[in-house]
């Protein structure tokens, strides 16, 4: 990551996906997704980790490599910035259920990079940013249909 | 846990909250449950007459 200019990295988000207990079905499906969205430019996978929690709590953190059968993953496997650190893991296990293992996933917008340079060198600031969740949005919506009192 | 990761400071800094678990309401493409639609309506220019811009 360090050859990447600072003003030319795009935006860095993160997601946890829990699988609980006797609920993870995998079929390659997740993974062609991923290998697709970065196969098109999109999206630079930086980290990955596989977070298991136990009934008692305590959290176990694997790395991609842990894994056994990569597949097509060992080619992005092989990029990864090792970005989060060991606090990162307990931190990003507070979301989790007792009993359920999660992926994290950490990646770089590609797709915003020449946005977001273009706005700083025309002058530009992020001020705020941020995702709607899709709750909110019904919710709204709801609200408009409710016939005034 | 590869060694890099341990000792350095984090990236997360605080505790991370559960979000409301989104169902199959969110999947792309045609689905049976109608909040789908509608929410596709209200996000999606020239669709859903009568909703909103965006």
């Amino acid at each position: 990551m360090t050859d990447v200019q600072l003003d030319e990295l795009g935006p860095v988000d993160y997601v946890v996906v829990e699988f609980p207990a006797g609920a993870s079905n995998f079929t390659g499906e997740m993974a062609a997704e991923l290998l697709s969205l970065v196969d098109r430019g999109i999206i630079r996978v930086i980290d990955v980790l596989i977070l298991t929690k136990a009934d008692d709590g305590t959290v176990e953190a694997a790395e991609l490599s842990d894994v056994g059968e990569l597949g097509e993953l060992e080619a992005l496997e092989a990029q990864l910035a090792e970005l989060l650190a060991e606090d990162d893991v307990e931190h990003l296990a507070a979301a989790m259920d007792p009993g359920s293992t999660a992926g994290v996933l950490i990646w770089e917008n590609l797709w915003a990079a020449p946005f977001a340079s273009a706005a700083r060198r025309s002058g530009g600031q992020l001020i705020a940013n941020g995702r709607i969740p899709i709750q909110a949005i019904i919710a709204s919506i709801e609200a408009d249909e409710v016939p005034a009192t | 846990m590869r060694p890099g990761r341990v000792g350095r400071v984090g990236v997360i800094g605080h505790p991370v909250a559960k979000t409301a678990v989104v169902a199959k309401a969110v999947s792309p493409g045609p689905s049976p449950v109608a909040k789908t639609a509608v929410v596709a309506a209200a996000v999606t220019p020239g669709r859903g007459i009568g909703r909103r811009r965006i």
